[in-house]
């Protein structure tokens, strides 16, 4: 008779013993790459997998147009590393982007968004490509109405914030699963962090040695974690600018031609470069670098011409290859 | 004996009477801007033809601008500050209820077209509905330039040589970004607030006197950035002549 009951203790207690599958409104950690610092991440938009799974489909679905055709997902391809393979990118009724869209691997970084900096954070960028004319040309609290009238979304952002849809959860779903996307796994990180000294060719090393030692100097600009320091430069591309970048946020003509610095991860696949696209190749940007530039008054000082020979051009862009992941 | 002491019975009673009735007058009460906006002498709406003192014709879709950190003065002049108030007025709105302020006398007001720099930095997205910071439709937001449209006047104009025409040209004029906030001062407008009743005080905004100056054959759109930024300043240093305050 003991035997039995301790059995059916046993039959009882052993399936609670069981771990809980994480619940879908659990805080999670970001999974981030080694030897990245973490993000700093809003305490109001902490991520859970139910808001990363809303933000996800926000992110892919078109209905933030006016006439539901475009997508952020129609200008910020997955397969493309979240950018584009065009110079300009498709917005809506056929018309074209006013710049490159830039890559969003590892956004969760960026102290401020668009080549100019003018949105201060992930939450607010949300905002800008509803209303911009050339993109899905809409109104956010037009978006709202659609959500809230569509068959699954109210139970979806229940789910993930406790409310109805809303230009705050809207901005808050795309944010958070945007801050999820990242970069850092590359032949250059296994042979940094992973201390791997086969990951990369002799041709990648001599590159890497010119990237960050006195021979080009990249890293002033293009060094980190993220191959950036987020700050905006002039790199000489034109003498005068149509596009005035950074001027067109902070109104100073010292900010004229400056753009941010983007990050290099993944540069072989973000293609083609600079804030219009303008060089189509790595080559043609190793180039621009080796010349020089064009004398405009705002130029970076660091900017000089280098002089690459032929291999030294070959083995730079061999480098930047390799931080594709 | 027997008088004064049924006397003094009397005046205790009734004195105790007196001392015992309730004051009933309110130390707070209901404030109200009442804003009129003007084309002139006419109040502007989105339907009628209205012409300038050139002879200039336009219509208008849309005239809104924000009002901030309002502050009243008080007889002894020190300042009351309309806590937490931000009003979006315009030509679809007049009335704005400003809450309950003290009783009394006061010697003036002032506050801000536009917005001070961190309320005009804060994400729109924050704010409820209805709250006239939210998004609005349609936008008194730049998306890109995290900001607000401190002023927005977006209509048509003729601008033909002949002045002959329907107006047939648009013209916006958005007016916005930090330094483009203005102060606008009435520090010589006493009034008083009773406690018997809400208090307005009636506000005409002349955009014509805003437009002072301005080529409307010419100077059509601004959009306070780059070469249309002087334009935005010349609009906005306008400002405050064209505000007046009626007597009611």
């Amino acid at each position: 008779m003991r035997i039995f009951f301790i059995l059916v203790l046993i039959i009882v207690l052993v399936p609670s013993c069981k771990k809980d599958p994480i619940l879908g409104d659990a805080i999670i950690g970001l999974s981030i790459p080694k030897g990245f610092p973490y993000p700093e991440v809003p305490e109001d938009n902490l991520p859970t997998q139910y808001r990363i799974e809303l933000g996800k489909k926000l992110f892919n679905d078109p209905i933030l147009s006016r006439d539901s055709s475009i997508a952020c997902a129609s200008c910020h391809f997955e397969g493309l590393k979240f950018a584009d393979s065009l110079a300009y990118s498709r917005g809506i009724d056929n018309q074209f982007t006013a710049r490159n869209s830039m890559s969003l691997l590892n956004v969760a970084y960026q102290p401020s968004m668009f080549w100019d900096g003018g949105v201060p954070t992930l939450e607010q960028q949300v905002l800008a490509p509803i209303s911009n004319p050339l993109e899905m040309d809409f109104d956010v609290n037009l978006v709202v109405e659609r959500l809230k009238n569509h068959p699954d979304y109210p139970a979806l952002f229940e789910q993930a914030y406790g409310k109805e849809p809303s230009v705050y959860t809207l901005t808050r779903a795309v944010a958070n699963f945007e801050r999820t996307l990242f970069t850092g796994f590359s032949r250059f990180d296994d042979y940094l962090y992973n201390k791997n000294e086969s990951a990369l060719n002799e041709s990648e090393m001599r590159g890497m040695d010119i990237f960050f030692k006195e021979r080009g100097e990249c890293f002033h600009c293009h060094g980190g974690y993220n191959f950036t320091d987020y700050s905006f430069q002039n790199n000489g591309i034109f003498d005068v600018y149509v596009d005035s970048g950074r001027a067109m946020i902070t109104g100073k003509s010292a900010d004229i031609g400056k753009f941010k610095v983007p990050s290099l991860r993944n540069i072989a696949f973000t293609g083609p470069y600079m804030h219009n696209g303008s060089m189509k190749t790595l080559e043609e940007v190793v180039e621009h670098y080796s010349a020089g530039g064009k004398n405009h008054p705002n130029k970076s000082g660091l900017i000089k011409p280098l002089n690459l020979s032929a291999q030294e051009k070959i083995d730079l862009v061999n480098f930047l290859k390799a931080l594709s992941d | 004996m027997k008088q004064v002491k049924l006397f003094s019975i009397l005046a205790a009673v009734s004195i105790g009477f007196a001392s015992c009735k309730k004051d009933e007058k309110e130390t707070n009460q209901k404030l109200n801007f009442h804003i009129h906006s003007l084309a002139g002498v006419s109040e502007i709406n989105a339907i009628d033809t209205f012409v300038t003192s050139t002879g200039i014709k336009i219509t208008f879709n849309d005239l809104r601008f924000y009002i901030s950190n309002i502050v009243l003065i008080k007889e002894d002049g020190t300042e009351y500050p309309i806590s937490n108030k931000v009003l979006l007025a315009g030509i679809e709105k007049e009335e704005h209820a400003l809450g309950e302020v003290p009783v009394g006398r006061y010697k003036g007001f002032k506050f801000m077209l536009g917005l001070d720099s961190a309320t005009n930095h804060s994400d729109p997205s924050t704010y409820e509905a209805g709250n006239p910071l939210a998004m609005q439709t349609p936008t008194m937001h730049w998306d890109w330039n995290s900001g607000y449209l401190f002023l927005k006047a977006d209509g048509r104009v003729d601008t033909s040589s002949g002045g002959n025409l329907s107006p047939n040209c648009d013209f916006f004029y958005h007016i916005g970004q930090d330094v483009l906030v203005r102060q606008i001062s009435f520090l010589e407008t006493s009034f008083e607030v009773l406690s018997d009743g809400e208090k307005y005080i009636h506000l005409n905004f002349d955009f014509f006197k805003v437009l002072q100056n301005v080529d409307l054959r010419s100077e059509i759109f601004t959009h306070s950035m780059g070469s249309n930024m002087p334009l935005a300043i010349e609009m906005a240093d306008n400002y405050q002549m064209a505000f007046s305050v009626e007597d009611h």
